[in-house]
């Protein structure tokens, strides 16, 4: 029966060329949403690397500031000790600008044994950066006051480097090239990734290294992590020490609602594109629901014969079903086709596993919406009467 | 062979009652070759429908092969269909997207026959309609005469004991008529296959064993 089916299909290629590329664009469409669905949900499920709740920044401007370096750092130092003095504060930190969910990025490149890694979110970062945020050391250590006197400079990498530079070995100790391969900078430790962009983001690859005296004067953000009962209050109370101490405007924000936005960012536009898709599909599916239905009172006659000849009311269902099936089936190899060439291609450098998940996932989707479209003309045909549709013929 | 007992058969609409049958009583012997005629409309095709169970009588009892077939359900009448009954159309009712080989191996699939056996069956099925430098052809590229020659090959393919035909000269002038005939005639006496014709054309009736006339819906002769 299959044969027979694959026959009368592909006999009738033409007739059914609208059916085909019905699936074959909702197939397209549909793996485009599990690609970015299966995207986000893998990244989501890993975990976020810190913790951002009760952390604030305070951005500020120092352009006032004197821009002598040891002046620069007896203030800041002075800065640093009046904030850990408040009784609402537990840690403080200086940072440079691209701190978790600030929207703002700086990268480098690095080298090892001759392989250049680009794209490594580079974080400098003050000595309580570790415990503002909470980050795990999975190798090694964190930095120590020493870290700023060292031959080489020191610094720690993200799990993710970590794996794609050195595998399975350890790295502590090991000495990486600066993007132009002229320094080399020791790894000292390595900590668990932080999804800096999101819970729907990689983390990527990342560095910090620790912020010298040297990079003060670069520097316009503080971190702080309160403690339980910081409130608006003493929000106004900061903002009130620091605009003074600064002697221009400051800028405090939480980092809860840092993270909201910067997850929004991802959220909204997917969500519009599954309100569209959607759609597309709700058409499709009245589509293939109409080209069957049309295609069950073209062949009434067919079907009477058939049920003529010995098939019951149910095999000229089943026949329906399947002949939908099959040509779902058609258009799903040509869509695979194309949808190999994703993770074959390494597109978007998106990890293949991504686009695997996503087809399968959005071939089951086909098949099930065909199944269901298909379904109820399918009945309707095993329910034609033989000599009616014989006589109408 | 076939029993049709007090046979009534009515179609109602919501305003309209029609009669179809009325009270038609019919034995058909095995090997018998008959024919029913009347005017259009007076219930030949709908008896004949009755007799190849694709459609239910609205009173009386038919039996075939002695069993009674009123308390078959679906899945049983195609089953019966399939292995006892063989159907001749005067349109043929050849699925054009099919080539004329697996038109003929039509119902054989809906019987557990292997792919090997299928083909061997139609292709002498189809070598006793004279066709069989025709079987990579599609039905569209055949004359009406070759047209019904596959569709007596199909109603053959699975050596049914009854073969029901739908005027199946009607279609087609004297002479291809009289070749249809002829294979019709033949397969009854060498086959001994019962034939059950429906036809508009006294010649043709006349060449059969016996000769029913119905008339709004009752038999007559």
């Amino acid at each position: 029966m299959f044969k027979h089916l694959f026959k009368l299909i592909w006999n009738k290629r033409k007739q059914n060329f609208l059916f085909l590329s019905e699936i074959l664009v909702s197939f397209l469409v549909i793996f485009a949403v599990f690609s970015f669905l299966t995207f986000y949900y893998q990244n989501y499920s890993k975990p976020l690397g810190f913790e951002y709740k009760k952390v604030w920044s305070i951005n500020y401007d120092n352009g006032l500031l004197t821009k002598n370096n040891d002046s620069l750092q007896l203030f800041y130092d002075n800065l640093y000790k009046s904030l850990k003095a408040m009784p609402q504060i537990e840690e403080v930190t200086y940072t440079g600008a691209n701190y978790p969910y600030s929207n703002s990025t700086m990268s480098t490149g690095v080298n090892h044994q001759g392989k250049k890694f680009d794209r490594v979110n580079n974080y400098v970062v003050g000595a309580d950066y570790k415990k503002v945020w909470n980050v795990s050391v999975i190798e090694g250590r964190w930095f120590l006051p020493e870290d700023v006197v060292t031959k080489n400079k020191h610094i720690i990498i993200n799990e993710t480097l970590k794996k794609q530079m050195f595998g399975k070995e350890t790295a502590i100790g090991k000495l990486i090239g600066n993007y132009d391969d002229k320094e080399k900078m020791k790894v000292v430790g390595v900590v668990q990734d932080i999804k800096a962009n999101g819970d729907f983001w990689p983390a990527g690859n990342a560095m910090f290294s620790r912020l010298d005296t040297g990079y003060l004067k670069n520097t316009s953000d503080i971190l702080i992590k309160v403690r339980d009962g910081a409130d608006a209050t003493f929000e106004s109370e900061l903002y009130k020490f620091m605009a003074n101490t600064m002697r221009n405007a400051v800028e405090i924000r939480h980092m809860d609602e840092m993270r909201d936005a910067k997850n929004e960012v991802t959220i909204m536009p997917m969500v519009i594109f599954i309100i569209i898709a959607s759609f597309l599909i709700i058409n499709v599916a009245l589509g293939l629901f109409g080209v069957l239905w049309y295609n069950i009172n073209k062949r009434k006659g067919e079907i009477g014969l058939r049920r003529a000849i010995g098939a019951s009311g149910s095999a000229v269902s089943y026949q329906l079903v399947m002949e939908a099936m099959i040509l779902a089936t058609m258009s799903l190899i040509v869509g695979s086709f194309f949808a190999i060439q994703f993770p074959l291609l390494n597109v978007f450098n998106i990890p293949a596993s991504v686009y695997i998940i996503a087809m399968l996932l959005s071939v089951l989707f086909i098949y099930l919406l065909v199944f269901a479209c298909s379904l109820y003309p399918g009945k309707q045909a095993s329910g034609i009467h033989p000599a009616v549709a014989l006589h109408e013929e | 062979m076939i029993q049709l007992q007090s046979i009534e058969k009515v179609y109602r609409t919501d305003t309209v009652e029609t009669l179809a049958i009325n009270g038609v009583n019919l034995s058909i012997a095995k090997g018998e070759f008959l024919s029913i005629m009347g005017p259009s409309g007076c219930g030949k095709s709908t008896l004949l429908n009755i007799i190849g169970l694709l459609d239910e009588p609205s009173k009386g009892n038919i039996k075939i092969d002695d069993q009674d077939l009123s308390r078959f359900s679906d899945q049983q009448l195609a089953k019966f269909r399939n292995q006892k009954l063989g159907f001749i159309f005067q349109s043929y009712h050849l699925i054009n997207d099919l080539r004329v080989l697996d038109n003929v191996e039509l119902p054989l699939l809906y019987r557990n026959s292997s792919a090997k056996e299928r083909k061997m069956l139609a292709t002498a099925a189809l070598e006793k309609v004279g066709l069989s430098n025709r079987l990579k052809h599609f039905p569209t590229q055949l004359s009406g005469g070759q047209r019904q020659r596959v569709a007596i090959a199909r109603a053959i393919v699975g050596n049914p004991q009854i073969i029901l035909a739908d005027e199946p000269t009607g279609n087609l002038d004297s002479a291809m008529g009289n070749e249809i005939m002829d294979i019709l005639i033949n397969l009854n006496k060498n086959e001994g296959t019962t034939i059950v014709m429906v036809t508009h054309d006294e010649s043709m009736a006349h060449r059969t064993h016996r000769l029913v006339r119905l008339f709004d819906g009752s038999q007559v002769q």
